[in-house]
């Protein structure tokens, strides 16, 4: 168990290096220079020597693979080297944003599993009933809208025809609502389809006819499936955090909720590569983690998986 | 079989729908009333009317004529970049699951280290850097796009490859080439393209994303996301030149959603 | 005449407009048992169903246990009457039982559903008697660490654990390599004689029938062809579809 963990661990630190190369590799071929660039933003007339001076000074007159060696060091250090736009180190941007995504995204993951969890379980128990049927249509819209879409449909009927909530509210509990909704209702459509896919293949398992057949009281029956359903539902929670980490990217900047998301558009539009790669990163460990963690919890609920 | 026969009458309709969406997006220049491009001074912000029956926009530029223009651009590039994963997917599952072996195990492994990220993190990150426009955003979600089909065609043709038809079409001295094409390939098709019918849906939902990002198609080309970016800063006062594209992109999603899942119960049943 | 426990007369079962069983004549008297042997297909596993009353199946006749008719029956009251008087054992011994939960805690539930307490010594008899060694053990461990044959008895077990007074066996080890499939049938039968608990035992194996029934119905194509005493159908059969049937196990004829 702890050597397929430990084995489990460095597959992570490989695909982080596949991972960040590609990155760096793809910033390295992007048109333009960032030297240039920063100095023109400055106002500084450009000549040869400032111009050398100024990627000496960014390290950018190394070969490729230094960068890359110098940059990744780095970030195992935790440095995540310095904003090409004002020369401030990136981490503590990248941190401060990422507490306020993390305080966006765990929220609305917490919120499409509030609305999911139920309904997928009722729907799937009462197959083909009233209520499966609204909630299969319900999640299959939800699941089929954008949510740029929703939270701009949301924002027009709310705010603007109804005059629920103000348009931008920034750090308040209200603020959060509409922020929320926008990345739970697609997320909790995504969830209620597999959730409920999930358990209508359990019910099909052969030990449920079989507890039936022993006239096990139907409440035992729901537990079991539901416990060995769960293994599944970990997995499935965590594929979904990739879209959600997309999605708060569109939601932060529509909302200009002051995230990792919204940091990252800021830096895109500035050309601040170190920003963009550390975002990258920083989200591509957490999901990795996240996912080789969710194998390991289903393995321990149901130890026929492989690890 | 009376199951069979409904979820087959449900494809067809379904797909009679898709069909004239398709009419739509590619007949846009019969059927807008106006250059999706042009601005009209005399007509900006106008609610719809006769002559401008979706209102037009913060340039006087006809919202449907740029809704059915549009519809050509995220239809397409999503057409396309399915297309391409489909195709780059298929032959790498097909290559790796036929000869296995080291080849099996790097692209695998590569498949897993791929499948690893999250598609639209790396997606906005790779479209932001490379900054192209509609290639660029195609380009970004294509990098992890082509995962499930080479992982879907590998397990069918691994699996395929041992069945005694296909072994005795070996022992008959049948060129690997003519087995992948005559008896594997066909066998495949169906669960694979299934799966490209699904992936439609979401391939839309991430360029139009792309492109309500900026990351995607450049304005003033018309196309469904970029439309509603520009929009959302007069949705107070034009609400219409949302409510277009909005309409656009849920129908458009909603239908190949829906003929996804039909094609799959139908599969099933 | 003993008293007939399960009597089903002219009994009809449609699966999605598919007759599967039609109009089937049979009984079974306590403590006896009856095989129903046919070829898959022949409709002797959705007598099982209508028995038990699954929800897949529309059914038409009567089938009386102790007297009373199951067929109209709520859907309620028929699952009150698993377990505690029909037992089931299926043919997949992997399917009795949740495979990642333990033992102990399914036995548990199984009881608790019936308001039975759990009673250790009983279990361990039971078990004794089905060749089961290591109670503790066993209960202690999950079915998917289990062989078929284990898992088919631990499954008898529990179903005996409840003393059903009729026991429904469907296939129960065709899905067994034959040395475990006929020590499992003596363990039942061994249990049978124990408890005098009336059984129907569902086979395409016309051996096993022999082995052990007391009544034997033959069926084939949804039909009862053939139905009596183990002796009449097995040394005087009335038709030809059961002398083909008999043809396979020679050494009965030789007796």
């Amino acid at each position: 168990m702890i050597g397929k963990i430990l084995k489990k661990l460095a597959s992570l630190i490989v695909i982080l290096i596949i991972l960040s190369f590609l990155v760096f590799g793809l910033m390295d071929l992007a048109p333009g220079d960032p030297a240039e660039r920063k100095l023109s933003e400055q106002g500084i007339a450009i000549s040869r020597e400032v111009l050398e001076a100024e990627r000496a000074k960014m390290g950018l007159d190394k070969p490729f693979f230094v960068r890359y060696g110098e940059w990744f060091s780095g970030i195992i250090r935790g440095d995540f080297g310095d904003s090409y736009k004002d020369d401030m180190p990136v981490g503590p941007k990248l941190a401060a944003g990422l507490k306020n995504t993390l305080i966006l995204t765990v929220s609305s993951l917490l919120a499409a599993l509030v609305i999911a969890f139920p309904l997928s379980v009722i729907s799937a128990f009462r197959k083909n009933g009233i209520i499966d049927h609204i909630v299969r249509v319900l999640s299959f819209i939800g699941n089929s809208l954008p949510n740029f879409l929703i939270s701009i449909l949301l924002m027009y009927f709310l705010c603007i025809k109804l005059n629920l909530f103000p348009i931008i509210a920034k750090g308040t509990v209200e603020g959060l609502l509409l922020p929320v909704l926008s990345l739970s209702i697609p997320m909790a459509g995504r969830f209620i389809r597999q959730m409920r896919a999930e358990i209508l293949d359990q019910l099909k398992e052969d030990y449920v006819s079989g507890m039936q057949g022993r006239g096990v009281k139907q409440g035992f029956i729901v537990m079991n499936v539901l416990w060995n359903s769960l293994g599944h539902i970990f997995t499935i929670i965590a594929l979904q955090i990739g879209s959600l980490m997309g999605g708060s990217v569109v939601i932060e900047t529509i909302f200009r909720w002051p995230g990792i998301g919204k940091l990252v558009m800021d830096s895109i539009t500035a050309r601040d590569y170190p920003v963009i790669l550390g975002f990258v990163i920083i989200l591509g460990v957490i999901y990795v983690v996240i996912n080789q963690l969710s194998d390991i919890l289903h393995h321990v609920l149901d130890p026929r998986t492989t690890l | 079989m009376k199951k069979k026969k409904r979820a087959k009458i449900k494809i067809v309709i379904i797909a009679a729908l898709v069909l004239l969406l398709l009419f739509c997006a590619v007949f846009a220049g019969v059927l807008a009333p106006h250059d999706p491009s042009t601005p009209n001074a005399a007509a900006i912000r106008m609610a719809p009317c006769a002559e401008y029956p979706l209102g037009t926009d913060n340039l006087g530029r006809c919202v449907l004529s740029r809704v059915l223009f549009g519809g050509r651009t995220t239809i397409a590039a999503t057409f396309l970049l399915v297309l391409i994963s489909f195709v780059v997917g298929t032959l790498i599952g097909i290559f790796s699951g036929y000869y296995g072996g080291l080849l099996d195990k790097f692209l695998m492994r590569l498949a897993d280290v791929f499948l690893a990220f999250p598609q639209m993190v790396v997606a906005i990150a790779v479209a932001g850097i490379l900054n192209g426009g509609l290639m660029g955003a195609m380009v970004a979600l294509g990098i992890t796009m082509w995962v499930s089909f080479a992982r879907l065609a590998r397990s069918h043709t691994a699996s395929l490859k041992n069945e005694a038809y296909i072994q005795a079409a070996a022992f008959a001295g049948k060129s690997d080439l003519n087995i992948l094409l005559v008896h594997i390939f066909p066998n495949l098709l169906t669960p694979v393209l299934t799966q490209a019918l699904t992936q439609i849906g979401t391939t839309m939902i991430g360029l139009s994303g792309l492109s309500f990002l900026g990351l995607g198609v450049v304005p003033p080309t018309p196309e469904w996301g970029a439309m509603i970016a520009e929009a959302r800063a007069y949705i107070q006062i034009a609400p219409w030149a949302i409510m277009g594209p909005a309409a656009a992109v849920i129908v458009t999603i909603v239908l190949f959603n829906y003929l996804g899942d039909a094609v799959m119960d139908y599969r099933e049943v | 005449m003993a008293e007939r426990l399960l009597d089903i007369k002219d009994l009809w079962v449609a699966y999605e407009e598919i007759e599967a069983v039609k109009g089937a004549c049979l009984y079974v008297e306590k403590g006896e048992v009856l095989c129903i042997v046919g070829e898959s297909g022949s409709g002797k596993s959705t007598l099982i169903r209508a028995i038990t009353g699954s929800s897949m199946i529309t059914v038409k006749g009567s089938i009386l246990l102790e007297g009373e008719d199951l067929v109209p029956m709520k859907k309620r009251e028929r699952q009150k009457l698993l377990g505690t008087k029909i037992g089931l054992i299926q043919q997949n011994p992997a399917g009795a039982f949740n495979p990642i939960r333990t033992f102990d805690k399914q036995f548990r539930e199984t009881l608790k559903s019936h308001d039975i307490l759990f009673d250790n010594e009983k279990l361990d008899q039971l078990f004794v008697t089905l060749g089961l060694k290591d109670t503790q053990g066993i209960l202690k461990s999950r079915p998917y660490e289990m062989s078929g044959g284990m898992n088919q008895r631990i499954a008898i077990a529990a179903a005996m654990l409840m003393d059903p007074e009729l026991l429904l066996c469907d296939e129960i080890t065709s899905a067994l390599d034959v040395t475990t499939a006929i020590a499992v049938t003596d363990e039942l039968l061994r249990l049978k004689n124990e408890k005098g608990t009336t059984i129907i035992l569902v086979t395409h194996n016309l051996g096993i029938a022999a082995n052990i029934a007391d009544k034997i119905a033959i069926m084939s194509k949804g039909e009862v062809i053939e139905f009596g005493s183990a002796d009449q159908v097995l040394y005087d059969p009335q038709r030809e579809y059961t002398r083909n049937l008999l043809r396979d196990v020679p050494k009965l004829i030789e007796k």
